[in-house]
């Protein structure tokens, strides 16, 4: 038992936050705000940190990575969640899509794609969700029909988060008809955000402006040479880039770091209202439990076994954690939580900021229903007798 | 990083299990409220076969942990013995130590022995015996009142902070078990032509209860381990282990009990036993609220370790 990361690991968090306080604004809320100069400092942090060579510390060293541990990474996560995630929407490139085309790609798609990524230069979205495949994603609709040694496509994706600052987007389609085995013919295509026939729109949200979108694909066309892992093989390409995405975000930093921000000194906490102080405390609890969950799903991933079940107990308790904190960091403040980032907030509108988003925690990649699913199910496949 | 207990303690832990399946699982709870001589006798006994006495869980992380992985073994089976209270017995006079409230010493199996060493939270320590027979209560069937007797050199803080960490370690065993029952009841039990565990309500139940008990689990690790890292925040860390080890193992207890349906109310079935003999290591020294309100007291004081600082000197 020893939860010290390591000195390299330890330095590594020290220069990213004096990287990310040099040159990161001190209220910055992350890139899609009204303010187009919010993106612009993401776009910017991307470079470098692509410079100093951090953007892809996490990635193998065959593709310019450091080969950092997943502890290393574990450090990346925390610190980028916990400022507001500085890097914008590239984080999903250099989480996910990366690794998913470093294991499913062919060699031309790795020389193409990898470079830019790892230069900070390119911002991917994700094409799965469908107006009638959410938590059911496997019946998605979305056709891909063989045409002139290509595909074209037509159908709907919707919730795709920055399609409208994104280059390129990593699509789910289904070639072929769907049989009763939904999960077949499912098909990743990787197409530029550009390309004729596809319209993106804004969706309104409470996330802030550009943030959710809807896609429309219609009689897309896509090359042979922009599928993914192979005709059909979709649904091994998702599964891989969810289980990313699950223990992906490290919401437990952001919170502490709130928590740290409005009442983190001795004085700070003896300000608190008496009411709030149980809760408080339980906060606190809650906050470094959610994070040794996260933890665990980390070591299992180190250890090479499955991560699925304890990421979804990792999500569970990180989500939940993530909107505990927030509606306590809202009774703090009180009504000045109705305050936004323009009318001088507490915390320069953090907090508003991540109560907004923490309402989003237990839906976006995958719900916690889904979650508790995948826990129940491993428990009490466990146990004998069990279906 | 390494999140793993060390051999040591997963060893010892298994001995442990093993001696407390012989004399009968939950079963020597039953019997020990039946006739409390099982303790001395049956219960002493197979604790000194195994050698409980001779791990000090001061001298290490290793051992620490050890012990923990007793104590949980012994929240596991509601093991009618003072488990937390003889590991961490006096190496001096060999005195058993528990920590206990402020205004009455209220001790599990006080009746036990005839003195005892104990402490307030804030380190205030004398010597103590048992003033009145066991409350003999369905809530606190070992419990005895002390009177005290004389004062004692103030304890150290790492002897009120261990033994509050092993009675953590000693509620997750609890915990898990509770956990363990509800998932074999329900996955045996058939209503409305289908197994409980079919349904997905009770689904949902099992799998907030499995996480509640999996994130006590790492929090009762890294508890242990931070008392060796960082000892000068040992207070504010076994109080947050205390907090949460109330707060999950009332919530999954609950969540089994009401799982039973009826048969979680009678004593023929485990699950009764664990929720009541149980109670006395969630209400001595003091439940949850008041770790809650010590527990900000020391964060604010001396400081709570997380990414970002809180509380202490922190800046
Ligand atoms: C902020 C945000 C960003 C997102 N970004 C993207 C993106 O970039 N790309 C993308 O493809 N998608 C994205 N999504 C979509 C996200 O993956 C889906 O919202 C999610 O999978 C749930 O689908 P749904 O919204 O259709 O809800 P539904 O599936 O309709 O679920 C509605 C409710 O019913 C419950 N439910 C559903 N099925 C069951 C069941 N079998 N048992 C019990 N309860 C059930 C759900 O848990 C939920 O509470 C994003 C979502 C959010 C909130």
């Amino acid at each position: 038992m020893d939860y010290d990361f390591g000195e390299r690991a330890c330095e590594l968090r020290a220069r990213l936050r004096e990287l990310i306080s040099t040159e990161i604004p001190h209220d910055y809320l992350g890139a899609f705000t009204d303010d187009p100069e919010d993106l612009e400092v993401a776009q910017r942090f991307c470079r470098r940190l692509a410079a100093e060579g951090l953007l892809t510390w996490a990635w193998p060293e065959e593709y310019g990575g450091s080969g950092g541990s997943v502890w290393e990474q574990t450090v990346v996560r925390e610190e980028m969640w916990a400022h507001h995630e500085p890097r914008g929407a590239q984080y999903m490139g250099l989480n996910w899509v990366g690794p998913a085309i470093m294991a499913f790609g062919r060699e031309g798609q790795k020389e193409r794609f990898l470079p830019p990524i790892a230069a900070g230069q390119v911002i991917w979205c994700q094409g799965f969700s469908e107006p009638d495949a959410g938590s059911d994603l496997a019946s998605l609709t979305t056709r891909a029909e063989p045409h002139e040694g290509g595909f074209r496509i037509t159908g709907q994706k919707i919730w795709t988060s920055y399609a409208q600052m994104a280059q390129w987007c990593v699509l789910a389609a289904r070639v072929g008809t769907a049989t009763t085995k939904k999960h077949e013919g499912i098909t990743i295509f990787l197409i530029p955000v550009d390309r004729e026939g596809i319209t993106v729109r804004p969706i309104k949200s409470m996330l802030g402006p550009h943030h959710l979108n809807e896609c429309f694909f219609d009689g897309v066309f896509a090359g042979p040479d922009e599928v993914l892992g192979g005709v059909g093989n979709g649904w091994n390409v998702i599964r891989r880039a969810l289980a990313h995405e699950r223990v992906g975000i490290a919401r437990y930093a952001r919170c502490d770091r709130l928590m740290s921000q409005w009442a983190g000194t001795r004085d700070g906490m003896a300000a608190l209202p008496v009411g709030l102080r149980s809760a408080w405390a339980r906060a606190l609890v809650q906050v470094r439990v959610a994070r040794l969950l996260a933890y665990r799903a980390v070591a299992e991933q180190e250890a090479g076994r499955s991560a699925d079940v304890s990421a979804s107990a990792a999500r569970l308790a990180v989500t939940q954690c993530d909107q505990q904190v927030a509606e306590l960091l809202f009774q703090a403040v009180e009504d000045r939580s109705l305050e936004g980032p323009d009318n001088d907030a507490p915390l320069e509108g953090a907090i508003e900021d991540h109560w907004r988003y923490a309402q989003a925690a237990t839906v976006a990649a995958g719900t916690i229903e889904i979650q508790r699913m995948i826990v129940s199910r491993s428990l009490l496949a466990g146990n004998k007798g069990a279906p | 990083m390494n999140l793993e207990l060390p051999d040591l303690a997963t060893d010892f832990g298994a001995a442990a299990a093993r001696a407390f399946a012989d004399l009968g699982g939950v079963d020597c709870a039953r019997r020990a409220e039946a006739e409390p001589g099982v303790r001395e006798v049956e219960v002493a006994k197979a604790l000194d076969g195994l050698g409980a006495l001779d791990v000090d869980p001061r001298s290490d992380l290793d051992s620490a942990a050890a012990a923990g992985e007793l104590c949980r073994q012994a929240g596991r089976n509601v093991l009618p013995y003072p488990i937390a209270s003889v590991v961490m017995r006096s190496p001096e006079d060999g005195l058993p130590f528990a920590v206990v409230g402020d205004d009455r010493p209220r001790v599990d199996h006080g009746d036990l022995f005839g003195e005892w060493r104990i402490s307030t939270l804030d380190g205030r320590s004398k010597t103590a015996g048992p003033m009145a027979p066991r409350l003999a209560s369905k809530l606190g069937p070992f419990v005895t009142d002390l009177t005290a007797g004389r004062d004692q050199d103030p304890s150290t803080g790492a002897d009120v902070s261990l033994h509050m960490a092993l009675t953590g370690w000693q509620i997750l065993g609890t915990a898990e078990r509770a956990l363990e029952l509800a998932v074999e009841h329900v996955s045996d039990r058939v209503q409305f032509g289908q197994r409980l565990s079919e349904f997905q309500a009770v689904q949902f139940q099992l799998a907030d209860a499995a996480v509640a008990v999996d994130g006590l689990r790492e929090l009762s690790r890294f508890t242990l381990w931070r008392l060796f890292a960082s000892p000068n925040e040992a207070r504010a860390d076994v109080l947050a282990l205390r907090l949460h080890a109330l707060d999950s193992a009332r919530s999954v207890l609950r969540t089994s009990q009401q799982l039973h349906g009826a048969s979680g109310l009678c004593d023929e079935y485990d699950i009764s036993i664990l929720c009541r003999h149980i109670q006395p290591e969630m209400r001595l020294p003091f439940g949850a609220e008041r770790t809650a309100s010590e527990l900000f007291a020391a964060a604010a004081a001396i400081g709570f370790s997380g990414l970002f600082p809180h509380g202490g000197s922190a800046v």
